[in-house]
């Protein structure tokens, strides 16, 4: 019985210890959670740091994307936040939501950092009400990236791919095809991935400025849809089911390319016998649309901060994001690509790479990442996207664009009404 | 009036009888309170949210009240999630228990050799956890998948169904995976209930020259009726309720087609901007659904 006592009294000590993650004490925890990707810069982060201030403890705890979030809603719901850490990682596409819906967990950091080049596109995505709330961690800029071989075997090289526009790529889709038989792009069915960075690509979101929901009163919106039903109909992207066989199409070459955000590169070039077979460059852009440009964004994660904490101290921390080395340093170990335009002078990104063909491809993601448009995401932006893709799939089957589209924005602004 | 006694009235509080029952409280107390607590509490909370709205952090009280109950019969996907779920038990609940019934009475033959095995063959998908066997179901039936593969192959058909992608087909995976992954586990009540019917009685049966079939309508099952009705209760409920096959066999998709009601609740909760108030009362309306459908079985089965 005593035992049992003294156990018990143990534990409610451990308890009451662990409690205090995020109170002032000196220490930094940070959760995240991906070990060759976040982790690993974080760890390198923690390095650089601890050779300067060797007394401050930094802890990094391995939580997934889903968890993170759902220990917020807990934490917050709960009302007691001091369970949260001072730095969690949040994907770029929640994090609106969640400082929306939560606005007492997240710290705003406006005029505490030095934000001066970064991508204005990135920082958007963790801005709310013109207020700054978190650093950017990696970028998600569209890159659109062939296969050479079967290019060539039509005709065709990456520069007439480069800076070209969807007509220009339709044109090519269906040449190339008609000579080898290959899809030129393939995507999730029902997933509007590539129908968000079109539309990105011209600046343009699924709401407006004000926050309304931006369907049917959007010429960008419709003329993305019809273009993306014309590549499906002609068969110049397919449409797969889940994301391993998206993966699949990739690595055992049944597509000639895909556009997506850079972090694709990881799954390219993990196909090692391909290497020197594939080339990089911008996406198409809209034809006929005034703001239209070649560059644009899917994905991506930010750091953001737990209010109440050392804020301070966490921010001192979080310089290494403004440092060339580190960004230098990570980029062979864990692939992800600054936002910080001075990051591409690092040796890493000059240097050539062998995949592809010796293109200098990082210092050039990087370029481009300056110039993506600002998108507009909102605490709304995973409905939308929900009934955007439902309107997608049944207009691909035959239903009305507009009456579909309608539908979306009716679903959406029966959500924003509640 | 009639005036008491002194002695009633000396009489001392703690009688015999008092005592036992106080201490039949004291051991109710515990576990009533902790079921209270964390059971009841929490669901009087819950009908207290789903009558309110606002950001998680500030609910506040609907005007009126039955706003979020009222939003329900507007909202098309909520109303998309009904019709597949009830498209589901209509279809699957039926189904499944004639099998099972079937599989229970062909296994309770004694003379069955390897009876052991085919029983454990059977049972065995109820071991296997839901997640895994929906991964390994969408796996199966992806468009260059397994399923396609055989059917080709043997030239059942001419060309790959598209099974995941088109809503037709995406149920009917659905309810395949359903049937296989419980008709195990409502066999193995009716095969208990079957140990229970005298054998005699079939022998009896057999004399007066009835046939298997006749057999097993007309004893095998008014006498399993009672079992019946408990696994088509527990069925319906859990076809109401029904979650990991929607998010990770179809992922609700093509187009909501194939989405259920309680993954439509998740969704409005975690995945899209958070809306405690009506992810609440919508679980509220699944809590009525239950108690309806099984209120209707016990009247209607429950005979004695």
């Amino acid at each position: 019985m005593k035992k049992l006592v003294s156990l018990f009294l143990i534990l409610t000590m451990i308890l009451s210890c662990t409690a205090a993650l995020a109170a002032e004490d000196g220490k930094i925890t940070i959760w995240t959670w991906d070990p060759n990707f976040n982790i690993a810069a974080m760890n390198v982060a923690k390095e650089m740091y601890n050779k300067d201030h060797p007394d401050v403890e930094i802890i990094i705890e391995e939580v997934l994307s889903e968890d993170v979030e759902t220990r917020v809603i807990t934490a917050a719901s709960a009302g007691d936040i001091s369970n949260l850490p001072d730095i969690m990682l949040i994907q770029d596409n929640s994090a609106q939501k969640f400082i929306l819906s939560y606005p007492e967990v997240y710290a705003d950091i406006t005029g505490k950092y030095d934000f001066t080049d970064f991508a204005e596109g990135k920082l958007a995505y963790s801005i709310v009400d013109g207020k700054n709330y978190g650093v950017p961690f990696d970028a998600g800029t569209t890159v659109g990236t062939y296969r050479t071989d079967y290019l060539e075997a039509a005709g065709y090289t990456i520069d007439d791919m480069t800076d070209i526009d969807w007509d220009r790529f339709l044109e090519i889709g269906r040449d190339v095809k008609a000579k080898t038989g290959m899809p030129m792009l393939s995507a999730q069915a029902g997933a509007v991935d590539t129908v968000l960075i079109m539309m990105q690509s011209c600046g343009a979101s699924m709401f407006n400025e004000d926050g309304s929901v931006n369907f049917t009163n959007s010429d960008v919106c419709k003329t993305v849809l019809e273009y993306y039903k014309t590549m499906v109909q002609e068969g110049i992207l397919i449409e797969v089911n889940t994301w391993d066989e998206y993966c699949g199409t990739l690595s055992n070459g049944s597509v000639v390319g895909t556009i997506n955000g850079c972090w694709i590169l990881g799954t390219i070039m993990g196909v090692e016998d391909q290497s020197g077979k594939w080339a990089l460059t911008n996406i198409p852009k809209l034809p006929g649309i005034e703001t239209a440009t070649n560059y644009s964004n899917n994905g991506g994660s930010s750091w953001v901060f737990t209010n109440g904490t050392d804020i301070d101290l966490a921010l001192d921390f979080m310089q290494a994001y403004r440092n060339v080395d580190f960004y230098n340093e990570i980029l062979p170990t864990t692939s992800a690509i600054a936002t910080w335009a001075p990051a591409k002078e690092g040796s890493n990104y000059t240097a050539g790479n062998d995949f592809y063909s010796g293109d200098a491809i990082f210092a050039k993601i990087v370029d481009y990442t300056a110039k993506v448009p600002a998108n507009q995401t909102g605490a709304f932006y995973y409905d939308a996207r929900e009934a955007l893709g439902t309107a997608l799939t049944n207009y691909i089957n035959g239903a009305d664009l507009e009456s579909e589209l309608a539908n979306a924005e009716d679903t959406v602004n029966f959500a924003m009404g509640f | 009036m009639t005036q008491a006694t002194p002695a009633s009235k000396k009489k001392r509080f703690w009688t015999m009888e008092r005592k036992q029952s106080a201490a039949g409280w004291c051991f109710l107390t515990p576990a009533a309170l902790l079921i209270v607590i964390f059971s009841f509490w929490p669901m009087i909370q819950a009908f207290l949210t789903s009558l309110k709205r606002g950001l998680p952090t500030r609910l506040t009280y609907c005007e009126p009240l039955w706003r979020n109950y009222e939003r329900m019969l507007s909202d098309k996907v909520f109303i998309q999630s009904v019709t597949n779920t009830f498209t589901y038990l209509i279809i699957q609940v039926p189904i499944m228990l004639v099998l099972a019934i079937i599989f229970a009475s062909l296994l309770n033959n004694k003379d069955l050799k390897f009876r052991g095995l085919f029983r454990t063959c059977i049972f065995l998908p109820c071991a296997t956890g839901l997640v895994a066997y929906s991964m390994i179901f969408r796996t199966l039936f992806t468009y260059d998948g397994m399923v396609n593969a055989v059917l080709l192959g043997s030239g059942i058909l001419s060309e790959p169904i598209n099974w995941l992608n088109e809503p037709f087909y995406a149920k009917v995976v659905i309810i395949i995976g359903l049937i296989w992954r419980w008709t195990g586990y409502n066999m193995v009540f009716f095969l208990s209930g079957m140990q229970g019917i005298e054998y005699s009685i079939y022998e009896a049966a057999r004399i007066d020259g009835a046939n298997q079939f006749q057999q097993l309508t007309k004893i095998t099952i008014p006498l399993l009726r009672p079992i019946i009705l408990v696994t088509s209760i527990m069925s319906i409920n859990g076809t109401l309720q029904l979650f990991d096959e929607s998010v990770n066999l179809t992922r609700g998709g093509p187009a909501n087609m194939t989405i259920t009601m309680s993954h439509y609740i998740y969704n409005t909760m975690f995945t899209k901007n958070p809306n405690f108030g009506y992810a609440a009362a919508m679980s509220f309306v699944i809590l009525i659904m239950v108690a309806v459908l099984s209120a209707i079985q016990m009247k209607v089965g429950d005979k004695r």
